[in-house]
């Protein structure tokens, strides 16, 4: 890339968390980051996806794409991924890659998993794959889709489009659907632990919610920029979310969620917008990454306990991710920067 | 904000049969070492030769701000999104549109998705027009008409199979919706990359370097046609508050009908020139530097779209003059 590396502030000093990293330059852009186990999986812009082991010194490189990792998601100890290639694969920590479909020119826009199941989204089509693998289930829909969840014990695939989400459900080995209606396009989508709620990011400056029950709409308006990013913290639990100036916690207990209450705000950084946020669940608290490279973490409910873990580096963060015994923090950007470190000394 | 570089974007479009394709696949064989991803739609013609050729839906949706005119493609901030991931960076992006869709909509979604503006500009849209059927086409589909309208560039092809007096009578009627449009005849395309490529049109910079019609004051038009242009001059400098005033209002009230909005303007209050561009509602505009010595220094503004002879356009604009 041609422009100069941005250099910190004078008078920066290194957080503790910086001097123990290990520091990577992959050259090129991190497109995701996923826990597998005690690792965590990160995907990039040219078709590599990394893992790495709190264990090893340098991560595990397996070539995967022929092109941009799209998106991941985590398959018990395996990856998924999907690309611009038109691939969808599931890696295994050791490099082994099975390929599950192909879709040649057409890209892999969206992938999940839960109990078994795995589904990718292709154009207009959601495909579903059971636990044996043998062949999907075909779901289409009015427009190209734009994400993908399923509920925690894999019995519902939500699917976002334009124009709202269709929640697929089976039933005696079917998959029947359901609607639900919001203007707008619909992007990144997911359950509320208990099921009972469904959030997308919007391609507009707002998210959208629904109680299914009733099929109530939750209208969470008012960000500055994109709430691309989401992650559901605690026991409450909150939904924390990216695109403001801090992280907009929503909280989703009682029947009405966050239905005209406010939201909690966390680890402000000056005039900078969050770009992603992840739970970390031990301490009831969420990081926060930012468009100039800054790395926060704060409690929710606690907002005064804020701490740097990582200062300005002029590159949007893109990915962040925890390992599963929460021992270990992979931070990713968009010029291909990587930070992997201990999160005690 | 972090700056990075952006790539530009050209909008293709044109009729089915016009010629697209071929000037396509004509750019991606002389493409010199440089690296452009295409963007075409599902029913394409035929086979485009490229290894980076990335299927859109088209798909064109209304923003939630309630407006009807301000619609944008879903599937290009999705697109656009997925390609600034790649490792390599590209030289440029090409975007295809069917014969029956309006380029407002790929306009607008530069103007209005801070991700896809932040990333990529709009460098140019480029119309290739077929010499032989666009009278008939311009008279039958009002798309054809935003085409000739939308475009920067057209591209007048099939030359050869028609006579002069037929072809002058074509470029007359171009000439009639959008006289600030470049017009390149070709027979197969036959266009040099770097007229089609590359123009920057959209650039606040390039808005000066309209052709020599935008210096005419009054611009004369007729009414034959549905889409007319309509342009002004003023050598008395202008109020910024009463132009400010009176647009922002023009555009909100009748901006599905004024397809395009391009100017210059010379405010009483400021040295500096200040450069402005609208697709439908949607605008951009910044000061642009001082005045260049000895050069005439007067307001200029042109007006591309429907039943412009009823909104008030030269009162308006008369009207901002500075006391
Ligand atoms: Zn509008
Ligand atoms: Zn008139």
């Amino acid at each position: 890339m041609d422009q100069p590396p941005t250099k910190p502030p004078p008078g920066y000093r290194k957080t503790s968390l910086e001097e123990r990293a290990l520091k990577f330059d992959s050259g090129a852009p991190v497109t995701g980051a996923v826990a597998i186990g005690d690792t965590v999986a990160s995907t990039f812009g040219d078709g590599i996806v990394r893992f790495f082991d709190p264990s090893e010194d340098a991560p595990a490189e397996v070539h995967a794409h022929n092109g941009v990792v799209l998106c991941c998601a985590a398959d018990r100890n395996h990856l998924l991924t999907g690309g611009d290639d038109g691939q969808f694969l599931r890696i295994a920590p050791d490099g082994t890659v099975n390929e599950l479909a192909n879709f040649g020119s057409k890209w892999v826009d969206c992938v999940a998993a839960s109990n078994g199941l795995a589904a990718c989204s292709s154009g207009r089509v959601a495909y579903i794959w059971t636990s044996d693998r043998s062949e999907a289930a075909e779901l289409e829909h009015s427009s190209t889709v734009g994400g993908l969840a399923f509920d925690a014990n894999g019995r519902r695939l939500a699917v976002a489009h334009y124009g709202g989400v269709t929640v697929w459900e089976q039933k005696k080995h079917r998959w029947k659907k359901s609607k639900l209606f919001w203007q707008g396009s619909h992007g990144a989508i997911t359950f509320s632990p208990d099921g009972k709620f469904i959030v997308t990011a919007m391609q507009e400056n707002a998210l959208h919610g629904w109680r299914l029950r009733g099929k109530i709409d939750l209208a969470m308006t008012g960000y500055p920029a994109k709430a691309k990013s989401f992650a559901w913290v605690g026991e409450t639990p909150y939904l924390a979310t990216s695109g403001g100036y801090e992280a907009i916690c929503w909280p989703f207990d009682g029947p009405q969620g966050p239905m005209e209450r406010p939201p909690l705000c966390v680890a402000q950084h000056g005039e900078n917008v969050a770009t992603c946020v992840e739970a970390f669940p031990l301490l009831n608290a969420v990081f926060v990454g930012f468009q100039d490279g800054a790395v926060l973490v704060s409690e929710i409910e606690d907002s005064k306990d804020v701490m740097a873990l990582r200062g300005p580096t002029g590159n949007e963060v893109t990915a962040i991710a925890i390992n599963q015994p929460q021992s270990h923090l992979l931070v990713g950007d968009a010029r291909g920067h990587l930070l992997w470190a201990p999160l005690k000394k | 904000m972090v700056s990075t570089e952006q790539v530009p974007v050209t909008v293709l479009t044109g009729f089915l049969g016009a010629g697209k394709t071929t000037l396509l696949n004509r750019i991606l064989t002389e493409q010199h070492g440089h690296r452009y991803a295409v963007i075409v739609n599902e029913f394409g013609e035929e086979g485009i030769d490229n290894d980076l050729v990335v299927d859109a839906d088209e798909e064109v949706f209304e923003m939630n701000n309630g407006c009807i005119c301000c619609t944008v493609r879903g599937d290009l901030i999705r697109i656009l999104s997925g390609l600034m991931k790649r490792a390599d960076k590209l030289d440029a992006i090409i975007v295809e549109t069917t014969g029956l869709a309006d380029p407002a909509p790929v306009a607008q979604t530069f103007f209005v998705d801070d991700d896809v503006a932040s990333r990529t500009k709009l460098d140019a849209i480029v119309t290739v027009a077929d010499a032989v059927h666009l009278d008939a086409q311009l008279g039958e589909h009002h798309e054809a008409e935003e085409q000739i309208a939308f475009a920067d560039v057209v591209l007048l092809n099939k030359t050869d199979l028609v006579d002069a007096a037929r072809l002058d009578a074509v470029e007359t009627r171009i000439r009639k919706i959008n006289p600030y449009s470049k017009i390149i005849r070709t027979t197969h395309c036959e266009a040099e990359l770097n007229s089609v490529l590359g123009l920057d049109a959209f650039n606040l910079d390039r808005v000066m370097e309209f052709e020599p019609d935008f210096l005419e004051s009054d611009h004369a038009h007729e009414h034959d046609d549905d889409i007319t242009s309509i342009s002004f001059v003023s050598e008395t400098p202008l109020d910024i508050e009463k132009f400010q005033k009176w647009f922002g209002k023009l555009l909100q009230t009748r901006g599905q009908d004024i397809l395009r909005s391009k100017g210059i303007l010379n405010f009483s209050n400021t040295n500096d020139r200040y450069v402005f561009q609208g697709v439908h509602m949607l605008m951009d505009a910044s000061t642009m530097g001082a005045w260049p010595e000895g050069q005439p220094r007067n307001s200029r503004v042109v007006f591309i779209g429907r039943n412009l002879d009823s909104m008030g356009l030269k009162e308006g604009f008369e009207s901002c003059k500075a006391a």
